[in-house]
């Protein structure tokens, strides 16, 4: 049955036009337009590991909290606990199907971005991205399961995805070098796991096992930590959140 | 007499200071269809939620006939909660998954038929009308062939042709020994279907009992007189 709720998951995520855009055509004509003005080997290398990262945050952070959003507005979790079929069986499938889903995107924008670069990957290079990818999808996930159990309406995910959106890639070397920004912009990113999941990108491009593998643990530990705090506060319903907030209301009222 | 399936007693919830639920029994037998009625916020959908395990009860107990009841119960909720992007079908062979179940298109199409959406199998669900949603959640509430059906307002909002389908729907689901419990605030669908009858008002039973049984006890002619009646009085 499992078999089905995932085939199923890729099907509705496959026609999420909206998340598709960002995390495909936009990393693309991104990747094309930076790429056409700056032709140094080194800066289409790090362009490149770039707009993966993107890819991979705007597919992991914003695509999986809409999703969630709709499915628990409409009432699909509530309905689901009315089910034999365990919630956590539920997640793990639309999120393995998402996560599928942005690896597949990012060979697409790997297949389309290397030989329009010129980069060669060696064998273990695309091991080592490819383990990267999935770790950085698993901790991005987790942060927009965490978004959503925060916002209450739309807007607020939109709010909330690029408070923490934008910081991470500002403060990361995913398009150009920290060195000459100001030193508190580094220390901002160091914060976030986004900067690490690039420099360990980075490092896979150079088959660069060491600086790989710590930054992998470290997105491993942001995962972590995420993915307790998204469970801590997991929302079944729209009204969880509106019922502890009219409790607090009528409390402070009276 | 039928075996009971459900029995829910002394039901209380609270929200702060205020109480919505005032100790409601219920108890819902074999192959009997019950109506659940009363005004907007009298505690009908906090009572479902309470007894369908949803919301936590701050007092009194449900109980079911069996403890793996979920195989064998169907719900509808008021939302339509489907997945966008799939089909009618697909969405119910979705929720048939969630009931451990392997549906082929054949089955589908069938449970799709009984519902009156057989011709919009392969729509997209969220490209379906407002009633046709209402009618495709129904179909997912049966999709598992439930033992007891809970049915949230099913004809709300429906034109004339598909309250009366839905309605045949809950008969024949009846005949074939399924338990249903409806809300609705059509009394003359009320007076149509239920075997018995539960009005709520305040978070209390304000009176129970088979159509006949109430009309005869308050003196009417009909539910709506009796509704009209029962809020009237609460109200002064």
């Amino acid at each position: 049955m499992i078999g089905t709720v995932f085939r199923m998951m890729l099907v509705t995520s496959l026609k999420d036009k909206i998340t598709l855009f960002y995390a495909l055509v936009f990393p693309i004509l991104l990747m094309a337009g930076l790429g056409y003005y700056f032709d140094s080997p080194e800066y289409r290398e790090r362009l490149l590991v770039g707009v993966i990262a993107l890819s991979t945050l705007f597919w992991s952070v914003q695509g999986v909290a809409f999703q969630v959003y709709q499915q628990r507005n409409k009432g699909v979790y509530k309905l689901l606990k009315l089910t034999p079929f365990p919630t956590v069986s539920f997640v793990l499938a639309l999120t393995l199907s998402r996560t599928l889903l942005g690896l597949c995107i990012n060979a697409i924008i790997l297949l389309i971005g290397a030989p329009m670069f010129g980069i060669a990957l060696t064998f273990s290079g695309v091991i080592q991205l490819l383990a990267m990818l999935l770790s950085g999808m698993l901790c991005f996930t987790c942060l927009g399961f965490l978004v959503v159990n925060f916002a209450r309406h739309e807007g607020q995910i939109n709010m909330l995805s690029n408070l923490l959106q934008i910081p991470m890639v500002f403060g990361s070397e995913a398009f150009y070098s920290l060195s000459a920004a100001p030193e508190w912009l580094a220390r901002v990113g160091k914060c976030l796991p986004f900067a690490y999941f690039v420099e360990g990108l980075q490092a896979a491009a150079k088959a660069d096992i060491r600086p790989w593998g710590v930054s992998m643990l470290i997105v491993l530990g942001f995962a972590f930590v995420i993915l307790v705090l998204a469970t801590l506060t997991f929302r079944w319903s729209p009204e969880h959140q509106e019922i502890r907030f009219r409790m607090r209301k009528s409390a402070s009222n009276g | 007499m039928n075996r009971v399936l459900l029995r829910a007693s002394g039901l209380v919830k609270r929200y702060g200071s205020k109480s919505v639920v005032n100790g409601i029994d219920l108890e819902v037998r074999e192959k009997e269809v019950v109506a659940v009625i009363g005004p907007n916020g009298a505690g009908k959908s906090t009572t479902l939620d309470m007894i369908l395990g949803l919301k936590r009860q701050d007092a009194g107990s449900v109980t079911y006939w069996r403890d793996d009841y979920k195989a064998s119960v169907g719900v509808q909720l008021q939302s339509t909660p489907f997945f966008p992007g799939l089909s009618a079908l697909d969405n119910l062979k979705l929720f048939a998954a969630f009931h451990k179940r392997r549906l082929s298109v054949e089955e589908g199409l069938r449970v799709l038929g009984l519902c009156g959406l057989r011709d919009v199998a392969r729509t997209e669900a969220s490209r379906l009308s407002g009633g046709q949603q209402k009618r495709l959640a129904i179909a997912v509430a049966l999709v598992h062939e439930p033992k007891l059906v809970f049915l949230d307002e099913p004809t709300a909002a429906l034109d004339p042709r598909a309250r009366r389908e839905i309605r045949d729907l809950i008969r024949r689901l009846a005949e074939s020994g399924a338990s249903v419990v409806f809300t609705s605030h059509d009394m003359e669908e009320v007076g149509k279907l239920a075997d018995r009858v539960v009005m709520i008002r305040n978070g209390r039973v304000m009176a129970h009992g088979t159509p006949e049984e109430l009309l005869a006890r308050y003196a009417v002619v009909n539910l709506e007189e009796l509704y009209l009646k029962l809020t009237e009085e609460a109200a002064t």
